[in-house]
């Protein structure tokens, strides 16, 4: 062996040619000391006391000496064993009237009939047959070489909400895990994540190729909160970060959380060392992030059945309004974005918002107000006619040409708009885009002016 | 001739009146008339599926070649194949036969073919489906490459029977997402390889890992495929397959393809000045021939060297024929042109609009552009297989066709314009791999460990794979439990690992001469430190630049033209160091070694030296690290007799002389860019304390190019003897042993006199 790694340093002497090694071992370096400032951060803060209502579930706790068990079993971790082998375990129950933020547990079964419209075809969602998953891996992407260390999962069982989080001690025990996850997913009917459609799932499926374990044919209707989650907060919120997104939305805080990023890092030093304590932050960040996962279809679930706001104040921005309004409609309650719309109208907002809520009137074929919000973006922008007013232009005089026949007020706004398109034209002189856009607007002029069959004398000329 | 157009009747009659013309005629060293050659056939394979009798007799096939129904035999036998075959030889039947049999027996099955290059992915995808067209099945053939949309990308993967790609997508996006190609594993009966010529050296190592890799994943999934390959004219085409699939391969060699007559014409241009054994531009006469051609008419495919020299002699040849042929009718070829703008060329060759074509090596790969009748190449093409390729454009299954080769001055062309017989009789050279190489292997068991864990007992290459798991465990790396080796670590190793990790190493020159800073070109990595250290006169098409700034870590250099009455030499300080002998020979008073070695290699520093004179006009130091290099070499060294027959001096200049010879000429027993052998001589070394000439790969770990030059070490020397015994100048030239200004005015006379007395080559 000595002999093998003296050759290969031999070879990667020559400095410059071992380039591929020197930046891993800076990485590593690096994620070293990220974890240390972070337990140093952490350390400073005191120990929040867990959750008086959260009650480990040490039933099937075995007797154990060595300090490594000691450790385990103060984190209310245990050895599972099944038949195809062990793996390690943690099951916190909670009561329905565990609150956690904004939202209690309980309120999911108001927030079922809401969660249907997901997958409208499947029906109802028994409340034991959904299954919320979030993994911790070794890596990123859906690469085969990444390893679902900790798969966490949440679900109700007896009228408990119970958080699983199941742990392998080293790779070769991820077969026993997988074998009860699949197990569990072949009982379930529907799947919750966040971003679990490209990550979690796809990760899962491959894993289990890996370990050669058949999935149910049929797969369970997939939940995935991200997606609604960016339709309605991509522009208000910084970042669609679970983390964010539960602090921002769903009035919970978490307390010295470690950061997901760092999961990896921390089960490497435990596969090093063999001492559990790093773990214990990966599984608290676990929890946190199912419990979170929870509220949040508790969230959309009572926005889809109209009774959201019965529970909490509108959105105080109309850009959340008018997108959240804008995704109901998509979920097909066009019942449920109107008076969102009607709120948003009252506040300001970015023209562009204007424009998008016009462009949904105008399918929806609500011209009366779809006038009035391309007449505000005008207004809005001044003397100025900028892209958002030039386009609203552009709107309304197609709107005056086509629907009131009012050939005279399409070339107004028409001009309005070749204005605008010229002054950028002069500013930028290489956009090549906004050239074209000014020789769209010419023409349109010219067509209305000779449709309207009047000559009229243009301030600004050719 | 006609008298008033100048023209030729035919193309027999324009030969003739090449043959009848002195000037020409003067340079020819040589005319080899190859004889054309009558079609070989064999009935179609009686276990032929019907419906691929009818396509192929749709397009009016109704016999094989020879060598495509031996493949077909030899595949339908199980055996995995290795075809050897010229261009235009209906190649592609060997493997797309068995395989298409194959998916019409069983729609499940599924095919992997791999190519060097994305354009022939492209040519094969279209290929295939007019084939499948034909027979009125849908077998779906999909190329799978950087440029496929994410889109269709899942069809591919689920339902493709055919995937055609390449070793580097393999490598990094096929083999580490392989549960996502559960289907085509799970099903995989053939892996075809084409072009297996183009996998040497180190590349084709990295290749040789990547299909060790691809054989474990199909393994996992159950599935044994059968390899058929495909290459070039090679000394060791099966030896070569073998090496890069790892198993045992029956090689189809029996070429039945018919062939015109082909008229092969060596033509060195004139000496222009005998003493410093200056001869005339190759390029100056590459355009003179090729415009003799174009004017007749015949479409002419002409091969050069660099990027410089296509669009050099594009725009030449354009401007000479322009009275005769629009410009558009004569295109130039290279890497860097557009797909789009490639597909165009391609499709007005095969179509015979464009009659003309300058390119690169490019072309010489398997794209289809039909058959052209004549062909001129620039300069000897580096190897007789290259060589073969190239001229194997021009060549119709039933007129004549012909091919000038026009030498350049360098020792390696002059070599063979001088020595038609060798570039006749002799086999093509070898390819070599090595994929055994430490650092090689190491980094594709590291992919091969994130694809799937390694089992106690499990192989992967030469080494002994616990030693492998237990030092890449101690790199943290990967976990053992349970027996077996875990990936176990946040990166992707496929990231950092390029199989043409060579040209990755390249060092950009940068203009900051306009606000618009441009790229002047490319240096390599190892001659960066003499090239282009700071302070350094780069010299680019004929203009002076200095550079300002070296950026070492990030291989940049910023130039700013310049006009300077000097150009600078930098000094490079070489030390060598032996660390084992594994091999020894002796011949006449010559010892001979083989082993492994350092080389430091460190750039001291530079002289600025006056154009006119020569005279140096000052210095300057260069702080750049010192490069180490572990690898493998060979080097032999005289004895102490032939040391003490004559000064320091002299044997330095001998030996710089013979170096010089060596290393131009050791391609003749390689496949390699000359670039990656090296040659040191050293008047005392300190290993074998007598003057000893080196040689050594220039990668880590060696690639097997030194080790092969051992073998052919008395041909070798014997070869250079020769070659400086009839080069034509006086004392010393650059087309043998270097210019006097190099190795003396005597150099030539005492390389040739050292060789002599020592007797190392009879």
């Amino acid at each position: 062996m000595s002999g093998f790694k003296e050759r290969m340093n031999r070879l990667r002497g020559g400095g410059s040619n071992s380039g591929s090694e020197i930046p891993e071992a800076l990485a590593d370096e690096a994620s070293a000391a990220a974890i240390e400032e972070e337990l140093l951060r952490s350390e400073g803060e005191k120990l929040a006391a867990k959750s008086a209502a959260a009650m480990p579930d040490l039933s099937e706790q075995e007797p154990g000496v060595d300090p490594e068990e000691a450790v385990w079993r103060q984190m209310g971790v245990i050895l599972r064993q099944t038949d195809k082998g062990c793996y390690l375990q943690r099951r916190i129950q909670y009561p329905g009237v565990f609150s956690h933020g904004t939202h209690t547990l309980n309120e999911w079964r108001s927030a079922e009939e809401g969660l249907r419209k997901f997958h409208g075809s499947r029906g109802e969602i028994g409340e034991e047959a959904i299954l919320y998953l979030d993994l911790e891996t070794t890596g990123l992407g859906s690469g085969t070489g990444n390893v679902p260390f900790m798969v966490g999962l949440a679900y109700m069982e007896s009228g408990f909400w119970v958080v699983e989080q199941n742990l392998i001690r080293h790779p070769s025990e991820e077969r026993a895990m997988l074998h009860e996850l699949a197990l569990r997913i072949g009982r379930c009917s529907h799947l919750a994540t966040y971003n679990g459609k490209s990550f979690d799932w796809p990760l899962v499926k491959s894993r289990m190729i890996m370990n050669a374990i058949p999935l149910p044919s049929e797969e369970p209707a997939h939940l995935d909160f991200l997606h609604p989650s960016r339709s309605i907060w991509r522009n208000t919120l910084p970042s669609l970060k679970l983390s964010y997104v539960e602090e921002e939305r769903l009035g919970i805080q978490r307390e010295e959380d470690v950061p997901g990023s760092l999961a990896p890092s921390l089960y490497f030093q435990y596969l090093a060392s063999g001492d559990p304590s790093p773990l214990e932050g990966v599984f608290r960040h676990n929890e946190s992030d199912l419990l979170s996962l929870v509220c949040l279809s508790v969230r959309f679930g009572l926005l889809l059945s109209g009774e959201i706001f019965n529970r909490i104040p509108y959105p105080e921005e109309a850009e959340e309004l008018v997108r959240c309004g804008l995704w109901l409609e998509k979920m097909g309650l066009a019942s449920l974005a109107e008076p969102l719309y009607l709120l948003a109208e009252g506040k300001e907002a970015d023209s562009s918002l204007w424009l998008k809520l016009a462009e949904r009137d105008k399918k929806a074929g609500n011209f009366e107000r779809a006038v009035l919000l391309w007449q505000k973006v005008v207004c809005i922008s001044g003397s100025r006619i900028g892209p958002d007013a030039q386009e609203a232009c552009v709107q309304l005089s197609m709107y005056f040409e086509h629907r009131v026949k009012d050939l005279q007020q399409g070339l107004l706004f028409a001009e309005m708009a070749l204005r605008g398109a010229e002054e950028r034209e002069t500013l930028l002189k290489r956009g090549e885009k906004r050239k074209h856009d000014a020789v769209g607007m010419r023409a349109r002029v010219e067509r209305l002016r000779r449709k309207a069959g009047v000559q009229h004398h243009l301030e600004c000329g050719e | 001739m006609n008298r008033w157009t100048g023209k030729a009747g035919s193309f027999e009659e324009w030969l003739d009146y090449i043959r009848s013309d002195a000037e020409i005629m003067s340079n020819v060293t040589h005319w080899r008339t190859i004889p054309s050659r009558e079609a070989q056939f064999a009935p179609l394979p009686p276990l032929l599926h019907q419906r691929l009798r009818d396509a192929l007799s749709g397009r009016g096939i109704n016999g094989l070649y020879r060598h495509q129904a031996d493949a077909f035999d030899a595949v339908s036998r199980g055996r995995h194949v290795v075809a050897v075959t010229p261009t235009a030889s209906g190649k592609t039947y060997c493997y797309n036969l068995p395989v298409l049999q194959s998916l019409l027996d069983n729609d499940e099955g599924r095919a992997l073919y791999l190519f060097p290059t994305k354009a022939l992915a492209q040519d094969q995808v279209a290929e295939l489906q007019e084939l499948a067209n034909l027979m009125d099945v849908d077998i779906k053939t999909h190329t799978y490459d950087g440029d496929t949309p994410p889109t269709v990308r899942n069809a591919i993967r689920n339902a493709g029977h055919i995937v055609v790609t390449n070793p580097d997508m393999l490598h990094s996006a096929i083999l580490p997402h392989h549960t996502k190609w559960v289907k085509l594993f799970e099903n995989l009966k053939f892996i075809v390889i084409d072009e297996v010529h183009a996998y040497r050296g180190v590349f084709g190592s990295h290749v040789a890992n990547v299909i060790r890799r691809l054989k474990r994943i199909a393994a996992f999934y159950g599935s044994r495929p059968q390899f058929i390959c495909a290459s070039a004219t090679i000394d060791n085409p099966r030896e070569h397959a073998e090496a890069l699939i790892g198993e045992a391969v029956t090689l189809v060699d029996n070429n039945g393809a018919p062939m015109g007559e082909k008229h092969f014409v060596f033509y060195n241009p004139p000496v222009v000045n005998k003493q410093l054994g200056i001869r005339k531009s190759s390029v100056l006469e590459t355009r003179k021939l090729a415009a003799l051609l174009l004017k007749q008419g015949i479409q002419t495919i002409v091969f050069a060297r660099s990027r410089v020299r296509v669009e050099l002699l594009l725009t030449y040849l354009q401007e000479l024929v322009r009275d005769k042929l629009a410009p558009s009718t004569i295109r130039g070829y290279r890497g860097g042109y557009l797909p789009n703008l490639r597909r165009e060329i391609e499709r007005g060759l095969r179509s015979g609009e464009i009659r003309g074509v300058v390119s690169t090596n490019a072309l010489e790969l398997g794209i289809d552009i039909g058959q052209l009748q004549a062909c001129v190449l620039n300069g000897y093409p580096g190897t007789v297989a290259s060589t073969w390729q190239q001229s194997g454009r021009a060549g119709r299954r039933q007129e004549s066709s012909v091919t000038f080769m026009v030498a350049s001055s360098n020792p390696l062309d002059q070599y063979m314009i001088q020595n038609p017989d060798f570039f006749f009789n002799r086999p093509p050279e070898r390819a070599l791999i090595h994929p055994d190489n430490l650092l090689i292997l190491i980094d594709h068991v590291k992919c091969a460990a994130y694809e799937l864990p390694f089992n106690r007992g499990d192989v992967f290459g030469g080494e002994k794979l616990e030693d492998l798991m237990e030092f890449l465990v101690e790199e943290k790396v990967l976990h053992y439990a349970d027996d077996r080796w875990y990936w176990m670590n946040q990166s992707f190793p496929a990231h950092n690992i390029s199989l043409r990790s060579a040209a990755q190493e390249n060092f950009v020159i940068v203009d900051l001469t306009d606000s618009q800073h441009r790229v002047l070109g490319e240096v390599d990595r190892f001659s960066a430190p003499t090239l282009i250290h700071e302070e350094a006169i780069y010299i680019h098409e004929g203009v002076q630049y200095q550079v300002e700034k070296l950026d070492y870590p990030e291989k940049k250099a910023y130039v700013r033209q310049v006009d300077v009455e000097y150009y600078t030499d930098a000094q490079l300080a070489v030390e060598l160091k032996v660390l084992h002998v594994d091999k020894e020979a002796s011949t006449g008073e010559l010892l001979r070694q083989y082993g492994e070695l350092t080389v430091n290699a460190k750039a001291t520093i530079f002289k600025k030296i006056r154009l006119s004179t020569h005279e140096n006009i000052g210095s300057g130091p260069i702080h750049l690290p010192e490069e180490e290099l572990h690898t493998s070499g060979y080097w032999f060294s005289f004895s102490e007799e032939a040391a003490a027959r004559r000064s320091k001096n002299e044997m330095q200049f001998a030996l710089l002389g013979i170096a010089n010879v060596l290393v131009h000429i050791a391609p003749l027993y390689l496949m390699c860019d000359p670039f990656d052998i090296r040659v040191v001589p050293q008047v005392k070394a300190v290993h074998t304390e007598r003057p000893t000439i080196y040689f050594y790969d220039r990668y880590p770990g060696g690639i097997g190019l030194s080790e092969r030059l051992y073998q052919v070490h008395d041909e070798l020397i014997s070869r250079a003897k020769a070659l400086i015994a009839r080069c034509s100048c006086l004392s010393g030239c650059p087309a043998c042993v270097g210019p006097i200004e190099e190795v003396g005015l005597l150099g030539k006379e005492q390389a040739m006199q050292l060789l002599t007395e020592v007797g190392g080559a009879e």
